[in-house]
């Protein structure tokens, strides 16, 4: 194989994924174009309203622009994944691994593209596919359709059997030992898709549900288990966003969980830097001190923070409307943690003690050789630790709906997070009867909820190896 | 530019090199001094919100009418009536619903919280461990099925509480019901008016069988991956049966992490409180049901959120904080015997 021609193909694979990058900008502009054009009613939306949109110059209702929000939604959801997966595999494939199963990956991810729209991609991805074909396997396209049609004419083939005089007793014991195999495997995949299924079920029903009229969620019985693009009420999410004010929730949430972080990496690197390096009296006694208050439930730690933060304290909360100060109160106790510290320490520890004298040699200080040396060694540890605290703010429920609770609830109800917002927010009908409309409810669920499951598929290895040494939640 | 103002720096780094050099001023700080530097910023927040709260719930606990009291100038003053060693841990433990049913209900704190403990951690340990042996056991999806099992583990606990609050409910709209009518089952309500106890301990059971389970199986998981193969391919040699090759050689193999697992979510049971606060919100009851489902963490919110006597709160907190000391204690025990062959 040539390696001029397979680099060829290198740059060749480079162009297919800016052109997928390209189209998936373009799916995703699209569908926050179409959103933004959704027309939200400021009353709870009871029933369903057709709207008409006038969109690209094109007169259409709300049942059009559902499907093709839906359609929108559908292509994200299958483009990116594969566009990422593809992405890692070429980056790291090596010259001989091109071969014909390379080629049969483009020309299946080919039909994906036609399928999702995509026709310049699916042209390139058809001539990679030959190109690939063409350098590792010596034969075009052609010959390869060729190939599969003889393949699938011998497959129908009758095939003489072979008869070989055997053992008879070897044969069934040999054919008895493939069917008990064969049973565990089937009943072993079996046992994991329905355990898999479980836990899935919640995650489909709260996305089908979010994306159903009030009249479907609340009041039908017997709710449907799939629903039609067009029927998908992409308007949900935008009310509860803008009616029911999550964007201002998340924003609270974003704010609170960033500085927060940026806090606690702070405090918990220059710690455990301490921990890990400086020799200096009572230096295990106070470490194991701090690890000791592990294991303290924290409702113990809560009742005197509450005491600590509102007038009897420093007086963040419970004043005034208009004095009180709600997001020092959520972010100033959660700067720093005994957990991190001791994780972070860890990581420090490993690396060598030679590294520090050589720096010490050379005269540079103990900051900078922190700064310089162990948090680029120690980078993935910081970044995970980083994604653990912004996931664990996001989820942060007990705490900050304390103390949005005290005072007047309507100051306290502008510095929700969206945990308590869950909770507390009015998802509920107008009228003298208000009931919840579950469908918004769930949406925001669901709102909550997505963000964190992208996060985890892309980062899965970085929070997989956190909480494997971090205990349980919470 | 860009060298005159480095220049500008360095001459005014140089100036104070001299002037260090003529005070004979020597900054090599005593390695406390040092040390102290790097840890203040999280020594300072931890003795504020760690370690002063520890001491000050130990101090809350011996006042009886604790209450703050604003003076005639505006400042809040601490105001007790007396002082008492044991009386509010008798207090909360001796408290209507607590250890016993008050009369009018059918439940306790402490029955709630144990039935949770005895039913949901059980079940929960014993499917992870299932799961995990079987997913250890394939090769193709399984990394799949690991991300699958994963995302509960990420999930908000009041997000997803929400939904299996709405998966639950009550005729024909919930979908729990729908799918047992499949089998002729009749529909019932789990968590709205006219739910017995036990459907809506069920709810809360399951929710917490669900949402715990990831953590264990990773946990499992990555004990299994550390078993020498050399056990199983002895077994292998000998023919075992797969179910004693399991409970012979997989189960003693990992039975710290077993113990580990068992400690942590009897802890972490006994903290069960967002899931009960999602699925039947604040006064976790069902509507016009003679019982609740509150849990001990539960029971200490409600003290808090009250507000009347921060003692007795406390005294909950502490109580709690006994249990799982004596948890861990037992664990840190038995974990340093490893009896586990």
């Amino acid at each position: 194989m040539n390696k001029e021609q397979i680099k060829q193909i290198k740059r060749f694979e480079n162009i297919i994924h800016a052109v997928d990058a390209l189209f998936i900008v373009i799916y995703i502009g699209l569908f926050v174009y179409l959103f933004s054009q959704i027309i939200v009613p400021h009353t709870p939306p009871e029933t369903f309203t057709n709207y008409e949109y006038t969109i690209f110059g094109m007169d259409i209702d709300t049942l059009v622009l559902n499907t093709w929000m839906s359609y929108l939604a559908i292509f994200i959801i299958i483009t990116v994944p594969l566009t990422i997966i593809s992405f890692k595999k070429t980056k790291y494939r090596e010259f001989y691994e091109y071969n014909h199963y390379v080629a049969t990956n483009y020309f299946v991810n080919a039909m994906v593209s036609l399928l999702v729209l995509n026709p310049a991609s699916f042209v390139l991805k058809i001539m990679a596919s030959h190109r690939i074909l063409l350098q590792s396997e010596k034969y075009g396209f052609k010959e390869a359709l060729k190939r599969i049609g003889h393949g699938i004419k011998n497959l129908f083939k009758k095939k003489e059997r072979v008869v070989v005089e055997e053992d008879n007793e070897l044969k069934r014991a040999i054919q008895k030992q493939t069917i008990v195999q064969f049973t565990r495997m089937f009943f072993s995949y079996l046992f994991l898709s329905i355990i898999a299924l479980m836990i899935f079920i919640p995650f489909y029903w709260m996305i089908l549900t979010a994306l159903k009229t009030y009249y479907e969620s609340n009041l039908t019985l017997s709710p449907r288990f799939f629903i039609s693009l067009s029927e998908m009420q992409w308007m949900n999410f935008k009310y509860v966003l803008e009616e029911v004010d999550f964007s201002q929730y998340i924003k609270n949430t974003l704010f609170v969980g960033i500085i927060s972080t940026t806090g606690t990496i702070f405090t918990t690197v220059l710690a455990a830097f301490a921990f890990a390096r400086l020799e200096f009296k009572g230096r295990d006694t106070l470490f194991s001190v701090l690890l000791m208050t592990m294991m303290i439930p924290g409702e113990l730690y809560i009742l005197t923070n509450f005491l600590t933060v509102s007038q009897a304290g420093f007086g963040w909360i419970g004043g005034e409307t208009g004095t009180n100060s709600y997001f020092l109160a959520m972010i100033i106790p959660f700067m720093t943690s005994v957990f991190y510290i001791f994780f972070l320490r860890q990581t420090f520890k490993q690396i060598p003690e030679t590294l520090y004298k050589a720096a010490k040699v050379d005269g540079s200080s103990d900051f900078k050789y922190l700064t310089r040396v162990m948090i680029p060694i120690a980078g993935p540890t910081i970044f995970t630790i980083t994604i653990l605290s912004v996931i664990g703010s996001w989820n942060a429920f007990i705490w900050p709906r304390l103390i949005t609770s005290v005072g007047d609830v309507n100051e306290g109800r502008g510095f929700w997070l969206i945990s308590a917002a869950l909770r507390d927010a009015d998802f509920y009908t107008s009228g003298t009867n208000p009931r919840v409309m579950f469908n918004m409810q769930i949406a925001a669920s669901a709102i909550v909820t997505i963000p964190l499951i992208v996060v985890f598929l892309l980062l899965r290895k970085y929070i997989m190896s956190g909480v494997g040494r971090s205990g349980t939640k919470g | 530019m860009k060298n005159t103002l480095l220049n500008l720096v360095w001459s005014v780094r140089n100036v104070f090199q001299r002037l260090k050099e003529k005070l004979h001023l020597n900054f090599n700080l005593p390695p406390w001094v040092k040390a102290l530097i790097y840890l203040s910023p999280a020594l300072l927040l931890l003795s504020l919100f760690t370690f002063y709260p520890i001491v000050n719930a130990f101090r809350l606990v011996i006042y009886t009418g604790y209450q703050l009291v604003r003076d005639v100038d505006g400042v809040l003053r601490e105001s007790i009536t007396g002082y008492t060693l044991i009386g509010n841990f008798v207090k909360v433990l001796s408290a209507d619903n607590f250890i016993l049913p008050s009369s009018h209900t059918t439940s306790s704190i402490l029955l709630n919280t144990l039935a949770i403990v005895f039913i949901s951690v059980p079940i929960s340990i014993l499917l992870s461990l299932f799961v995990a042996a079987t997913l250890n056991s394939i090769k193709p999806l399984k990394s799949f099925f690991q991300t699958i099992y994963f995302l509960p583990y990420i999930t908000n606990t009041l997000a997803i509480g929400l939904v299996f609050a709405y998966m639950f409910k009550s005729g024909d709209t919930g979908l729990v019901n729908q799918f047992f009518r499949i089998f002729g089952i009749e529909p019932v309500s789990w968590i709205e008016r006219g739910a017995t106890y036990w459907r809506a301990m069920a709810v809360l059971i399951a929710f917490g069988v669900w949402d715990g389970m990831a953590f264990k199986i990773m946990v499992f998981m990555s004990g299994m991956q550390g078993i020498d193969q050399q056990y199983y391919q002895a077994a292998a040699i000998d023919a075992t049966p797969k179910r004693r090759v399991f409970t012979r050689i997989t189960v003693p193999m990992i039975s710290p992490m077993i113990f580990y697992i068992v400690v942590t979510s009897v802890i972490g049971a006994f903290k069960t409180y967002s899931s009960v606060v999602a699925i039947f919100g604040d006064t976790a009851t069902p509507d016009g049901a003679n019982y609740n489902l509150k849990t001990i963490v539960f029971h200490i919110y409600d003290y808090i959120y009250s507000g009347e006597d921060i003692s007795l709160a406390a005294a909950a907190s502490i109580i709690l904080f006994a249990i799982i000391l004596a948890l861990t204690l037992v664990q840190m025990y038995i974990g340093k015997k490893r009896v586990h062959y």
